[in-house]
Parts: structure tokens; sequence; C-alpha cells
């Protein structure tokens, strides 16, 4: 493929394209250029019949039935990603870092303030990394907690999750880490998700999603961001396995899934209640699932409407 | 025509000639811009905002135009001499089950395609193609630089037609 017809397919295609008389002067550099141009563009043309016809915006992609994957991008921007941690603490080193551990026992909640006016509110069974030092970091190492940040363009509030670096761009966002499944939500404001790598921009009403299934953007109500601060739990799409996860952070007990049970999705609001008999017998129906006590007290969601224990 | 834009027609002239012989018109160039000056005429536009990109877009698509037409006859003539011969049918019509589930499979592999090159690259190739947005706000909208935009499509381009000529050729 020539790869200097194709610049210029790219160029002229732009709907805001104005630079005509340098397209001129490379066409005019070789009289075979004019052809190689048109082919090129009709192969452009022609490229619509391959057009997957969805939208921009992508799918909550929990749906997406698709081999699990992760993205290349991904892997691509690992040496950035790298590049921009040594960099980071580096600065910290010079600065003196004074870090400090702060964590949540499962079913608690912790509002933290720091010096420069950010607030982060802790989930329950979190624990969050940060320095004394340097008001504008935390890091996230599991758990939830919701940022609201306090913008400062010349000095942004960066959280590092595992290798990912979300850098706020003025801000209330909720981060969720479980493993290795990193989830983001963006409710005001922007976040700029590996502002060194893949640099992806997330505008309030965006939110993130890294884990089994591949890197993905997707999009998110904004007033459900963080909605366990609350006393809800706000879904769209969401696998019931990842309701697990949340359950168990925000009333402070073990809630399993069958595999079954772990692959179905929900849509909806579900109320927080501190009674587990109270809360699961509100919920476990509305989900489509039932949900009984094991032997070591902790909580297990089936499939179907068997009978409830 | 216009007023405003039949003057910058005229001041240009020399300009848009030397395009389309760039653009390989060679010596139907002259009656390319007479044809483009016709269409003005009859057309009656109202006033266009940028009007030199826009005569020069009008001049390039009569280009491509001519291109299109000129392979599909050469296309049409190479099926009469293997005997497949006939009418073409207009590929929109009542479509064979078959076909269809030749379109599907390939939509299919072209998502697959799009996906492994990543979010980023996947959502600028969308906006870019499918949605028409210039690349300047793309750029705007995702917080990254023009350059990153413009070789993020040459990536998404380059997979998406060697796909497209993979298909062609099984």
């Amino acid at each position: 493929m020539n790869e200097e017809a194709l610049t210029w397919v790219i160029r002229t295609r732009d709907p805001r394209f104005d630079d005509w008389d340098a397209f001129t002067l490379w066409l005019e550099g070789d009289p075979a250029r004019a052809g190689t141009y048109d082919a090129l563009m009709a192969a452009d043309a022609d490229m619509d019949a391959i057009l997957p016809p969805e939208p921009v915006v992508m799918p909550v992609a929990a749906n997406d039935a698709g081999a699990p994957r992760r993205s290349m991008l991904r892997w691509a921007g690992g040496g950035a990603i790298a590049a921009a941690l040594v960099a980071v603490v580096s600065v910290s080193m010079m600065n003196r870092t004074d870090m400090y551990s702060v964590t949540t026992r499962p079913g608690e909640i912790r509002t933290i303030a720091l010096d420069d006016g950010t607030r982060i509110e802790m989930n329950g069974d979190t624990s969050l990394r940060l320095d004394r030092n340097n008001p504008r970091f935390a890091a996230l190492d599991a758990g939830e907690a919701a940022f609201t940040v306090r913008h400062d363009s010349a000095n942004p509030f960066r959280v590092t999750v595992g290798d990912a670096i979300f850098e706020d761009a003025g801000t209330v966002f909720n981060i969720v880490h479980a493993g290795r499944d990193t989830r983001i939500g963006v409710s005001e404001g922007k976040v700029v998700y590996n502002p060194d790598a893949e640099a992806i921009a997330l505008p309030a009403g965006r939110g993130l999603a890294d884990d089994a299934e591949g890197l993905r953007v997707m999009d998110v109500a904004p007033a459900s961001v963080a909605s366990w601060r609350s006393g809800r739990l706000v879904y769209a799409n969401a696998p019931v396995a990842q309701m697990a996860q949340d359950m168990s952070r925000s009333l402070g007990i073990v809630v399993r899934a069958t595999p079954q049970a772990s692959a179905m999705h929900f849509t909806g609001t579900i109320l927080l209640d501190r009674n587990p008999d109270n809360f699961f017998s509100g919920a476990a129906p509305l989900m489509g699932l039932t949900a009984t006590r094991q032997s070591d007290g902790a909580w297990l969601l089936k499939e179907g409407d068997g009978p409830k224990s | 025509m216009a007023t405003g834009l039949s003057a910058i027609f005229m001041a240009n002239r020399p300009a848009l000639l030397r395009f389309l012989r760039a653009r390989g018109a060679g010596d139907d160039a002259e009656d390319l811009l007479q044809d483009m000056w016709m269409k003005l005429e009859a057309k009656d536009l109202g006033p266009v905002s940028d009007p030199l990109p826009y005569l020069y877009r009008m001049a390039n698509n009569l280009m491509l135009d001519r291109y299109r037409s000129s392979t599909r006859r050469e296309r049409r003539e190479q099926d009469w001499a293997e005997g497949a011969g006939g009418v073409m049918a207009d590929p929109s019509d009542d479509m064979a089950v078959d076909d269809r589930m030749i379109l599907q499979q390939r939509l299919e592999e072209a998502r697959a395609v799009l996906r492994d090159l990543g979010p980023r690259v996947e959502l600028i190739f969308r906006r870019f193609r499918i949605e028409g947005v210039g690349q300047k706000l793309i750029a705007d909208e995702l917080g990254v630089s023009l350059t990153t935009v413009e070789k993020d499509l040459q990536k998404a381009y380059r997979a998406m037609l060697t796909l497209k000529q993979k298909m062609d050729t099984e």
C-alpha cells in the first residue's frame, strides 16, 4: 500500500481539508500518483460494504459475546506507562515521599479530606496509599473510592491503579479495583487514562473498564457513578460477578455467585440494607437470582427462582 | 450561480485547471472545467462558506467519478470477454440468502479487525470514517494531538484496506 497516497486519501477525506495547493504539488511530483490516489479512494469507498454499522459510542461491552481478549494497545503502551511511572517515582523521591496507607473494613465507609481540598470517599474493604508531601497523588491498591478533585491544571491530581494512571481534569470520578480488574466512571469534569500512553479522555458520562474482556470505553449514567455513597447500587447491564464484589464491599459480607449467575447481567437500582436478610430478600428476586446463606457465613447467588432458604 | 462563487471560480480558473491536470485529466481538463461551470450555473447554490475549497472538492469528485466509471466499464468488458456476461445486477437488489450470510460474516471480520486495533484507534476511525467528523474535532474531543489522530487513522485504514483486499481475492 502506498503510504504517501494513503496519507492524502485521509487528508482529503477530512471535511475541513483545505490545503489543495499542497495536494496539487504532491500530484505534480509524479504523474503516476493521481492513479494511485484514485485507486485508494475507490478502495476507501468500497470499504462501506464491510463497515459495521454500530454507532460510535461503544456500547457497554459486557454483552460483547466475543472471545476474551487483551487489547494490543495496552501492551503497546506498556513501555510508555513504565517510563511514566519511573518519572513519577523519581520526582517523588526528590520531594521525599511520605507514604501512608488508609484502609477500610468491609462495610465501612470513610471520607478523607486532603490538604488541597480534594475529597476521597472510600467504600468498604478498600486500601489506598497517600503521600503526606504530595496531596495530588493517590494509589488505589484494592477496592473502590470516589474522588472529588479540586482541579489545578498546572498540577493535576493523579490516581495510580496497578500500572494504570488516571489524571483528573476537574472532576468527580469513581474507581473500582478488584483483583486484576479496574473500572472507572466519571460523573463530572474529565479524567485522562494513562496520559502518557493511550491518553484516553473520559468526560462526564463516560467510563472505562480494563478486565478479562480487554480495555473498553463505555457510557455511564453520571448519576450512577459512586451511587454507593447514597446507599444505592446503580447498574446498566452489569455482570452479576461485578455486583457480588460491590455487595461484599458495601455490606461487609462475603458474596459469591455460581458461574452461571456470574455471567448474567443486570440493569437497575438496588437499595443497600445493612441487614443481609432484608437486603437479599429484596435484591435477589430483582436480579432474577436466589441468595442462600452458606455454612461458612457467605452468601451464594444462584440462577433461577428456586426455593429460598 | 451566486456571484461570489462565480467570481472565485473565474479568479481561480488557472489554479483549478492546474489541479485537474495534476489529477490526471490531461487534455480533458478544459472540458471538465467547463462541466463544472455548467453544474454550478444549473445548481444555483446558496452562499458557500468556504468557496475555494468547495470548488476544489467538486473538481476532485469529478475525477473520482471518472475513475469509478472507467474501472466499472473495464470490469464489465472483462466480464463479457470471460463469458460471465450480461447486465450487471445492482448489488443492493434482492440479495440471496448465502450472500447475506457472507456479508454478515464479513462484517464480523471487519468488527474483529477494528477491535484488535484497540479502543482509541477504533473510536477515531469510526468517528472519522463512519460519522464523517473532522480530525481536528476528534483530536479536541479526545484530548490528543492531531498527529496522534492522523497516525491512528493510517493504522486503521491500512488494516481495513488490507482486509478488504483479502476478501476481494477470496
